[in-house]
């Protein structure tokens, strides 16, 4: 059995590899994200898997079991409440306590005045990033960290004792789910590493995006300046990620710095020339981004399709699958296009016919993952993702 | 108290090893060997605080 499931392994990671370097593999690779879906299926509510990451990693590896996918990520559920709570941090609604027990968490960004990040306070964060993250941001986040010059308290203390060792705890912990997931249901590890744009971290964390959209006509400077500050720590946080094989990719989580969230020329001068050296210093080490492109920025393929051959993977999910495959296809592997509105409420056979249309359209000639369009929630039926693993099995083989 | 625009600090560092080294007495045995553990144990504290911002 452990010789089955070792040869399975061998060959579905040889199947999505050889796809995500935007070949021709035996057949279309699938590899859904599957978050509060893993809860659902084996009967978990959303509180137990976001709050207990034990509770999670069983999850996958039960659903890992069940399912044809041919990678997973060990844990799609990624922010452990248990350790945001332990930190002390504020920012997000936990389920079973802020929210009900079976919505997924939420991420709370404060009012433009409460902002993590003060407009005055840019030269701070570009002289010294990380001492900047660590006496005033951590304050600001952390309802327990007591900010520099205050007196020492207990529970500040605690925050980093108790989030350092959950931290190591829970990271610990993927080495573990990984060897899991190939030893027990010979399934590969879908990624590895964090990346997110300079820009995108400016407003998810620190200035927020109301305040940070002000800042790009009141202060440009001073943000091209922080993304420049920023961009070699975020490049190596990523890297000392990677996979140590240079097999899965690095994913950058993309989120507001499309049109029409900003303009085209904010996109030019600003996001993407801090975030293209990145990737390509990334390549140049031998490892794969993959570009999971939050909302619609087919404005921005062109831009996309400046980069080396085959050092992203272009995931697609609410533009246009098509153009992403005209503009990018003959460097990229794609991957998504299966809405998650069609796996929530649509049927089996709509589901099957959306299969048939993506690997006849996107994957005819290789270099495609079947994905869902975005990471896949509770609402999604468990009918309908057993029939895009069928539909892909049935109509993707070359 | 931490100054912290006094100290150039480097991608996976927070307390550079040539700070740190300037407390200690002289190293009588493996200087590259305290040197190492330090960047190593350093590096940790760099994750800590990195990755509260990119992933929690």
């Amino acid at each position: 059995m452990a010789t089955d499931l070792e040869q399975r392994y061998d060959q579905r990671l040889t199947r999505y590899v050889t796809a995500l370097r935007n070949e021709k593999a035996d057949c279309v690779p699938i590899r859904p994200f599957l978050a509060e879906f893993c809860a659902k299926y084996t009967g978990y509510t959303a509180q137990e898997v976001t709050h207990d990451f034990t509770k999670a990693f069983d999850a996958v590896l039960r659903t890992a079991t069940d399912f044809d996918f041919d990678a997973m990520v060990g844990n799609m559920v990624y922010v452990w409440t248990g350790l945001t709570q332990a930190i002390g941090l504020e920012y997000y609604a936990i389920p079973g306590i802020d929210v009900e027990p079976d919505t997924g968490f939420q991420y709370r960004e404060p009012s433009e005045e409460r902002a993590y990040m003060k407009p005055e306070e840019y030269d701070a964060l570009i002289e010294d990033p990380t001492g900047f993250l660590l006496n005033v941001w951590l304050p600001r986040v952390s309802r327990d960290v007591v900010p520099i010059g205050a007196p020492s308290t207990f529970r500040s203390n605690l925050s980093f004792l108790k989030g350092g060792m959950a931290m190591m705890q829970y990271f610990a912990g993927f080495g573990t789910q990984a060897q899991r997931m190939r030893t027990e249901c010979g399934m590969p590890g879908a990624i590895a590493g964090i990346l997110k744009a300079p820009f995108d971290i400016l407003a998810d964390k620190l200035r927020g995006f109301l305040g940070l959209t002000m800042d790009l006509f009141e202060r440009p400077d001073k943000v091209r300046a922080a993304c420049e500050a920023l961009m070699p720590h975020l490049t190596h946080v990523a890297l000392s990620g990677a996979d140590p094989a240079k097999q899965v990719p690095i994913t950058i989580w993309m989120h507001r710095g499309c049109t029409p969230f900003i303009s085209p020329a904010q996109f030019d001068g600003l996001y993407w020339a801090t975030l293209k050296p990145i990737i390509e210093e990334i390549w140049s080490r031998g490892h794969q981004v993959l570009f999971y492109a939050e909302g619609n920025w087919d404005r921005h393929l062109p831009a996309f399709a400046e980069l080396p051959e085959a050092s992203i993977i272009y995931h697609v999910d609410m533009g246009d699958i098509l153009e992403a495959h005209r503009v990018l296809g003959h460097k990229f592997c794609i991957s998504g296009g299966m809405p998650n509105f069609l796996l929530s409420y649509g049927t089996p056979d709509q589901v099957r016919e959306r299969c048939k249309a993506l690997i006849e359209r996107v994957g005819r000639d290789g270099g495609y993952v079947m994905d869902a369009s975005a990471i896949v929630q509770n609402d999604a039926r468990v009918e309908n993702v057993r029939a895009m693993v069928e539909a892909t099995r049935e109509y993707g083989t070359y | 108290m931490d100054q912290p625009t006094e100290i150039h600090r480097e991608p996976g560092v927070c307390i550079p090893w040539q700070e740190k080294l300037k407390e200690l007495p002289e190293i009588r045995g493996d200087a590259d060997l305290c040197r190492r553990v330090w960047e190593d144990v350093d590096s940790l504290a760099y994750t800590y605080i990195w990755h509260c911002l990119l992933s929690f």
